[in-house]
């Protein structure tokens, strides 16, 4: 709820203005959140501590949740994995979000060849397709979050750059912004009482697809083992880890699978367009 | 007798926040019907009812009778073997209506070929037959786009490809909205030849002057229910109820003579010489002179296209010009300021008045004891302003926006058809108004209108823009004197 208060223009009401998949998708990712972040209050185990002794364990009081292969608690690690994900999810959303609004408004409103240098940068990097610069930046510098997250933000900008500059360039050319600019309101103004209002449901809906989609590059990564390394707790890193051990422990291995499937989930129906 | 091609039976409306009362009426073959009435008092829903394809939450309610044919008005879809074949709609803005990405006479034999069966070829000649006999050349309209198109070609094009079907029966809604007078007349003419072929003709409008043209009979609807009914002659000359009356009185031809223009005195306002805009390798006006004094108002009138938004843009210094100059009053630039033809398009429509207000205020520290009086001047509730600019209607908006420029304390006004949009009473209010505060505050105004007679009721001078390469019709500006 915090989210879509801060992003989008909603007044006080925003929750009843709200479709019922958006609460959904709100409800979900706030349980989500709570558990990647009251964990290490509530359950005091270090997700990479290994116990040998005491592998594979069904859940019991001292590991509610279990253990894996290693002896680690798992919702200690599950927990660590959604943080890290949710981590992702935001700096890679932020910094694609914000370079691709701000040039997506410069190309839109000034036009010109500033706006054809940015349009013909954005398609060049269309045209490598995504998952290439990510395995690219990942070949590069393996097992680094930091290389991670530049590959994915590089390939999220554009959307933002070519949704927000499309709106900017119509509402630019538009009487209502005509006659604010000729009632003497400047540029911060126009974007914040005109543009941004406009803009802020599709940033929104981008961001909420945006954020799944890093997290699941992430996960997609670490399954194939290209992306972070262990004994970091990462939901694909602990699929593959679990997947030789679905029979003896299948609830381990059905851990970081439905954590994200929730995670992702819960974005989708967040990003869901209103339909009324 | 002749034959009843529609006749509606208790035909009503009802819906969120809608109601339409229930109406009768019947349409002979050769018979035209009209139904008139402001912006939102429901006409185009009672020909969305007819059609059935009335927005979803909203029901039809009554009996229709097509050709002999009883249906129940709710439900719609047993209506839509009848589209094109025996029931054609011209929807409103008809470039809306028209593929953008299909050559106009295609999609005239598309209707030639789908509808009547006909082969490629032959629906290809009867669609060329169709455009040439709406006066379209084979040239200029056959293969281009429709937004290459004039809005009355796109109009001429959209009534062909709705009538290739040969329905007997056309809905017209809002046929003429946003054309100037003379194209307005030859769509009047293209629809009054349709009962002249033995259909008959149901035309949905806000404008008098076209119900008048096309007589028949007319109802009046006003906020969905039927204010007085009658043939067009009777009505439009000697109406009963009140509403009519004053509808009728608001008619600019009917607006009481102006005042005479008190003596303009000072320095002008703005004065251009010389200038000269070109678009698309034509001129739309040159060597053009004007000079416009504080509180004199001026008309311009011209066909649509002929550059009139472009003069104010010119001189607003929106635009740069092509030749010549443009020199504005010394003094502040915001004192130059615009109506918009489309009040809701001038407003960001996701804050409440009261916070756009505020804004203004604070961004040029105004007096904000200045509104509330101007507010009753110009007749606007205080209640308005917790509304959005899209919870209002258009003439309160329009309003509100005049009390937007007045607070800047504007030198020169470029109002662009502010009123074109609105109902004559709300128009002729408004216009009044905005006259009255502009010569009391010693403003200059322009005034753009496709409506000659209203030009001739309001303005002390009157410029009139040609088209094409005759630019500047002889009564130039310092000339003429109306």
């Amino acid at each position: 709820m915090k989210l879509s208060l801060a992003l989008g223009a909603a007044p006080a009401d925003g929750w009843r203005r709200l479709s019922t998949r958006r609460r959904l998708g709100l409800v979900l990712l706030g349980l989500l959140l709570a558990v990647a972040w009251l964990t290490p209050w509530l359950h005091d185990a270090d997700p990479a501590r290994q116990q040998l002794t005491r592998i594979l364990e069904s859940p019991t009081l001292a590991a509610p949740l279990g253990t894996d292969h290693l002896g680690r608690d798992m919702l200690a690690r599950t927990a660590a994995a959604l943080r890290l994900s949710l981590d992702m999810a935001l700096l890679s959303v932020v910094s694609a979000a914000v370079p691709g609004i701000l040039l997506g408004v410069i190309a839109g409103w000034r036009g010109g060849w500033g706006d054809r240098v940015l349009g013909g940068l954005a398609d060049a990097c269309l045209a490598l397709p995504g998952l290439l610069l990510v395995l690219l930046l990942a070949a590069i510098a393996p097992g680094n979050f930091w290389a991670l997250y530049v590959g994915i933000a590089l390939v999220l900008w554009i959307e933002y750059f070519r949704v927000v500059r499309a709106r900017t360039r119509v509402l630019v050319a538009s009487p209502q912004l005509e006659a604010s600019r000729l009632l003497g309101f400047g540029p911060g103004y126009l974007f914040r009482r005109h543009l941004w209002p406009e803009l802020a449901p599709q940033v929104l809906t981008l961001a909420a697809f945006g954020a799944a989609s890093a997290i699941l590059a992430m996960a997609a990564l670490g399954f194939v083992s290209v992306g972070l390394r262990p004994p970091t707790a990462e939901l694909g890193l602990m699929m593959t880890e679990l997947l030789p051990y679905y029979h003896e422990a299948p609830w381990a291995m059905a851990q970081p699978i439905l954590a994200l499937c929730l995670l992702v989930l819960s974005l989708n129906l967040l990003a869901a367009k209103e339909t009324k | 007798m002749s034959e009843i091609l529609l006749e509606g039976h208790a035909l009503g409306v009802h819906g969120e926040g809608v109601s339409i009362a229930p109406v009768d009426f019947s349409l002979a073959r050769g018979g035209r019907l009209t139904l008139l009435g402001e912006t939102g008092s429901g006409k185009s829903l009672i020909a969305q009812a007819i059609m059935g394809t009335l927005p979803s939450g909203l029901a039809a309610s009554g009996e229709l009778t097509i050709e002999g044919q009883a249906y129940a008005a709710a439900e719609g879809a047993t209506r839509r073997a009848l589209w094109g074949r025996r029931l054609a709609l011209l929807p409103q803005e008809p470039w809306h209506a028209l593929d953008p990405t299909m050559a106009s006479g295609a999609q005239v034999a598309e209707s030639h070929r789908y509808l009547r069966g006909l082969g490629r070829r032959r629906a290809r000649e009867a669609a060329r037959r169709d455009l040439v006999g709406l006066g379209l050349g084979l040239a200029d309209a056959e293969g281009s786009l429709p937004g290459e198109l004039s809005g009355g070609m796109a109009q001429r094009v959209a009534f062909a490809a709705a009538s290739a079907g040969g329905a007997p029966l056309v809905i017209a809604d809002e046929p003429t909205k946003g054309l100037d007078a003379p194209r307005r007349d030859a769509v009047v003419r293209l629809l009054a030849a349709t009962p002249q072929r033995g259909g008959a003709l149901l035309t949905i409008t806000h404008d008098i002057e076209v119900a008048r043209r096309l007589g028949g009979e007319v109802i009046l609807l006003r906020r969905g229910r039927v204010v007085e009914r009658g043939p067009a002659e009777r009505l439009l000359s000697a109406p009963r109820s009140d509403y009519a009356k004053r509808l009728l009185e608001a008619e600019p031809s009917r607006w009481p003579a102006p005042p005479p223009p008190p003596a303009t005195c000072g320095e002008p306002v703005v004065e251009a010489r010389g200038l000269a805009k070109w678009r698309g390798g034509r001129a739309l006006f040159r060597d053009l002179a004007l000079s416009l004094r504080p509180g004199e108002i001026v008309g311009v009138v011209g066909p649509s296209g002929c550059g009139k938004s472009t003069l104010g843009d010119l001189l607003l210094g929106l635009t740069g010009t092509d030749a010549g100059e443009v020199k504005r009053a010394a003094g502040h630039r915001l004192a130059f300021q615009k109506l918009y033809q489309d009040p809701p398009a001038a407003f960001s429509p996701h804050w409440s008045l009261a916070r756009l207000l505020d804004d203004l205020v604070r961004r040029h520290r105004l007096d904000r004891t200045a509104i509330a009086p101007l507010m009753t001047r110009l007749g606007l509730d205080r209640e308005l302003l917790a509304r959005r600019p899209g919870e209002i209607s258009g003439g309160e908006l329009q309003r509100f926006a005049i009390l937007r420029v007045l607070l800047m304390e504007p030198r020169f006004l470029f109002a662009d058809e502010p009123t074109s949009r609105l109902d004559p009473i709300t128009q002729r209010d408004t216009l009044a108004l905005l006259v009255e505060l502009a010569r009391e505050r010693h403003c200059a105004v322009m005034l753009v209108s496709h409506d000659p007679a209203l030009i001739e009721r309001l303005c002390d001078r009157r410029l009139v823009l040609g088209q094409g390469e005759a630019v500047l019709a002889p009564e130039s500006l310092d000339a003429q004197a109306v």
